[in-house]
């Protein structure tokens, strides 16, 4: 039980977080901010879905995690921790050609290992864990 | 693999409810393993075997057998 508030209390502050950003943002938002918004977005779902998941669980009786969940978590993070490997070559490639600052680089590498690993995860799991 | 977990299920009159509680996974979990979707640990199979009281083999099986 207690991991799940985790879950929620993280996604509390991060959508605070986006908030407090959005209203220090001066006038219309860029394009690239609002893409980013929209992967943030996407990771609160993502997030949620596996905090609602985790309690209905719990108040049904049965464990919050179980093996099939483990196999998949641990599946999910050694395939998206292998392609995140391939996304910042594809960054250290493009940072020298398109004029970003440094912070930038880094929250889109960070984002794009959020995304990695919820479209691995979601891969995973429409497919099945059989032994392969 | 294949299983008969569904055909067991139904024929001690259990929910994937119910049958999740017994062997202490998720209800989910029950799912995928009635679609063929996941392959159990060995410690699962024998709790499954066990609830069904028979052997691992006769809930499991390769799938050119089910045919």
């Amino acid at each position: 039980m207690k991991r799940s508030y985790l879950i929620f209390t993280v996604i509390t502050l991060v959508v605070i977080s986006v908030i407090g950003w959005i209203f220090n943002s001066s006038g219309s938002l860029p394009a690239f901010e609002i893409l980013q918004f929209g992967v943030i977005g996407l990771m609160i779902v993502f997030a949620a879905y596996f905090g609602f998941t985790r309690l209905r669980s719990e108040k049904r009786g049965e464990p919050a995690e179980d093996e099939m969940t483990r196999k998949e978590m641990q599946k999910t993070a050694s395939l998206s921790y292998y392609i995140s490997l391939y996304l910042w070559l594809v960054i250290l490639y493009v940072k020298d050609r398109i004029l970003l600052d440094t912070e930038v680089w880094i929250g889109t590498g960070i984002l794009g290992m959020a995304l990695t690993f919820g479209i691995v995860w979601v891969i995973i799991h429409v497919r099945g864990l059989r032994n392969e | 693999m294949n299983n008969r977990i569904r055909e067991y299920r139904a024929r001690f009159n259990l929910t994937q409810d119910e049958l999740a509680k017994k062997v202490q996974v998720r209800r989910e979990t029950i799912v995928f393993l009635e679609k063929n979707k996941y392959n159990p640990s060995l410690q699962l199979a024998f709790d499954l075997a066990k609830v069904f009281g028979v052997k691992v083999d006769d809930l499991f099986f390769e799938e050119e057998q089910g045919q």
